[in-house]
């Protein structure tokens, strides 16, 4: 075996023997039945969602009593009938407050136009306030049609509102039906995808950092040196890690596919489209990029880093990178082609993760995608040269906290 | 052979290795010593193809150094290090690996060496779980197991108690018996004195002084005598032809002007106090060490002998 081959070989099992790996490779599966089981659960039964505490109210005639029964029960809730005295409310006040009511609807006299009054501890729970609203409503729309006299059937059909149907078109102009949710699954499955590159680019970019870090703090980099060069270490160390990442991409990818197809109809439960077998090899491409693009720079701090908290700060300018795309996901989904989502995507060290999300909602158009692929290799290429001369530098250097600027001076020199 | 010709490395703003030329030759132990932050390291780094010098060259066996040499050479840092979770066979069968050794070669290599360290019964347990001195002993095992023509170790003795001292002690003379190449870095006098066939005395990565251990002497020491007394010595610092002495209750040392016999001496003391053993002594390592490298620091105005060099490089070599 080659002496790189040898690195390769031992970092990989350091990396695969560790209990991070381990541990991220059985959690792993559940966060893929969170994206191929769970939305497709959700959507079934909307009672998956419900279940609250009881609500109480205190005023109104019965009519609008029962409305809100019946809307407040879609969520599984019991209605309390309170009488209309000042102690009863107080009470109440302070079973909402304690947590034993979940909230207290007030009206008085004038509700109708003047608005009722929700008593809540949280101040969180929007559907519970909407469906409270939407009732309410109702019940006043039907009061004010009965009292301006106007035909009850008359109001209702000027009211009626306009539906609108959603279809979903293929590039062949096939039409596809039933997308009402894609939203919502394509949300999850890129919030998993995204959560899976983003975990794992981090995981093992700091695996790296740390094992570069490691054999200098532990001294053992003379040793390794007077054996190999630097480029040999540096290059061993990411691919023998990037070599356990990919084993525990293929072992995720192959629940995945079990899961969506096998499991997934055995429940009767539809998968997500967008947890497709092209997907898929779509987030292990876009994993290995990222990969060794984030792997490149975290061998570089790595090297020029004095210890592991001094890792943790010069990580910071390559984390930053990493939470732009994910903390702006939902704008990303919603909006697959507006300007921001094409640059970010273009953009080697943002397009991993916002790519992925692009190609997941519509495909993008094949210039973009080559563009991007493109950028991003030229750019893995610049930045592991600029790493093997920031490592060939750092490595051997003690004694000294290294900055950024110094770091882009040893580019330079070199 | 190894062989400096003219080496010269400069970092930003000092100059580590300052025009240093020497030969180390097969089946010598060939000392580089030193105060700290001399360019010891450095020298070291160099040799091993870790950093480039900026000019002069440096040749093992004729051969310029390349990354192919590597294999040859075996290395001991000063700082020692090995992986922590790693078992002690394993560490060693890599080490080995990294050098080209085939793994069954590395096996047997390494069974022998565990076995005369005493180290045999550990070898599937971790580093981490070693005492100091195993490690220290481990690591010197990881530096020799392929066999290397040419080896250089870095206080090899530092941290050993006296029996794995001379475990290692009898382990790099028979290196030196086999013809290989020692390159021994300290600044440890007395392990110089007692290994060494050759030294090179540098101070500020330049040459202070070299040659055979004798010719270092008798250049650069003087005579000393020790005297172990019963009685008052105090007039000894006042007599006209001693140029030094130390005078303790019982034991005095004394160098003496040039041009004055050692009888002279004696016969000074013999009416005076009780003689109980008078020795004439050729000037240790040590005193040769600290004369010349304080001589060279009052002509620098730098009583430290040493240099600051910047935190650039790994500031203990």
């Amino acid at each position: 075996m080659t002496k790189l081959g040898t690195i390769i070989r031992q970092e990989f099992k350091v990396a695969a023997a560790n209990k991070t790996f381990i541990i991220l490779t059985i959690i792993g599966p559940f966060l893929i039945l969170a994206i191929t089981v769970l939305p497709g659960l959700l959507s079934m039964n909307p009672k998956v969602s419900s279940g609250g505490g009881p609500v109480a109210v205190s005023g109104g005639d019965a009519a609008v009593q029962s409305a809100l029964e019946a809307a407040i029960g879609t969520q599984g809730r019991k209605l309390v009938r309170l009488g209309e005295d000042d102690a009863s409310r107080t009470q109440a006040k302070l079973d909402v407050g304690k947590g034993g009511l979940d909230a207290l609807v007030v009206l008085d006299g004038d509700w109708m136009d003047q608005g009722g009054t929700i008593y809540t501890k949280t101040g969180t729970d929007a559907i519970l306030f909407s469906l409270v609203e939407q009732s309410l409503g109702a019940v006043a729309r039907e009061a004010r049609i009965a009292k301006s006299g106007i035909d009850p059937a008359l109001a209702r059909e000027l009211a009626r509102e306009v539906k609108l149907s959603i279809v979903g078109v293929g590039k062949d102009a096939s039409e596809k039906k039933g997308i009402e949710d894609a939203f919502m699954t394509t949300l999850f499955t890129a919030m998993g995808f995204v959560m899976l590159i983003y975990m794992t680019t981090i995981l093992y970019g700091q695996l790296i950092g740390r094992s570069v870090v490691q054999e200098k703090v532990s001294k053992t980099v003379e040793v390794m040196l007077s054996s190999v060069s630097s480029r040999e270490l540096m290059i061993g160390k990411i691919l023998g890690l990037g070599l356990a990442g990919l084993l525990q991409y293929g072992v995720w990818a192959g629940m995945a596919l079990v899961l969506s197809k096998l499991l997934a109809p055995a429940l009767g439960i539809a998968a997500p489209a967008a947890v497709s077998l092209g997907n898929i090899a779509w987030l292990v491409v876009f994993f290995v990029l990222a990969f060794f693009l984030y792997a490149a720079g975290y061998a570089a701090i790595g090297a020029a880093a004095e210890d592991e908290s001094h890792l943790g700060q010069l990580a910071w300018p390559l984390l930053i990178f990493l939470i732009i795309p994910l903390v702006m996901i939902s704008s990303f989904v919603m909006n697959p082609n507006s300007t921001l989502s094409v640059l970010l995507s273009l953009f080697p060290m943002t397009s991993p993760i916002v790519m992925l999300i692009r190609v997941l909602v519509s495909p993008p158009p094949l210039w973009q995608l080559a563009l991007c692929l493109g950028l991003l290799v030229a750019t893995i290429y610049a930045m592991m040269a600029a790493a093997a001369k920031i490592f060939r530098v750092g490595i051997l250097m003690t004694g000294k906290r290294t900055t950024l600027k110094e770091m882009m001076r040893w580019i330079s020199a070199a | 052979m190894l062989s400096l010709e003219n080496v010269i490395k400069s970092y930003e703003t000092v100059r580590a290795v300052d025009g240093l030329s020497f030969e180390a030759r097969p089946g010598e132990i060939f000392g580089l010593i030193g105060p700290n932050g001399a360019g010891k390291s450095t020298t070291i780094r160099m040799i091993m193809n870790v950093i480039a010098p900026d000019s002069g060259s440096i040749r093992f066996d004729g051969e310029p150094f390349s990354e192919a040499l590597k294999d040859r050479i075996g290395y001991l840092p000063e700082e020692r290090g090995l992986y922590r979770k790693v078992k002690v066979e394993d560490m060693l069968l890599y080490l080995a690996a990294l050098k080209g050794m085939d793994r069954e070669a590395a096996r047997a290599s390494a069974r022998v060496w565990l076995e005369r360290f005493d180290l045999a019964d550990w070898k599937g347990r971790k580093i981490e779980e070693l005492s100091k001195g195993m490690a220290q002993k481990l690591q010197f095992i990881g530096s020799v197991i392929h066999d290397p023509d040419l080896v250089l170790f870095d206080e090899p003795f530092s941290g050993l108690d006296p029996i794995s001292q001379d475990l290692l002690l009898e382990a790099v003379l028979e290196l030196k018996k086999r013809g290989k190449t020692v390159l021994f870095s300290t600044h440890v006098m007395e392990h110089a004195e007692k290994l060494c066939d050759r030294i090179l005395l540098i101070r500020k990565g330049r040459e202070l002084v070299s040659g055979s251990l004798a010719e270092v002497k008798a250049g650069h020491g003087q005579d000393a005598i020790q005297v172990e007394f019963d009685g008052d010595a105090s007039f000894i610092g006042g007599l006209p032809f001693v140029a030094a002495a130390r005078t303790y209750p019982r034991w005095l040392e004394v160098e003496l002007r040039e041009g004055t016999e050692a009888d002279e001496l004696f016969r000074a003391l013999a009416g005076r106090v009780h003689v109980r053993r008078f020795e004439v002594m050729s000037p240790s390592l040590h005193s040769v060490f600290v004369r010349l490298v304080g001589d060279a620091a009052q002509v620098d105005g730098d009583a430290q002998g040493g240099v600051a060099n910047g935190g650039k490089e790994a500031s203990r070599d």
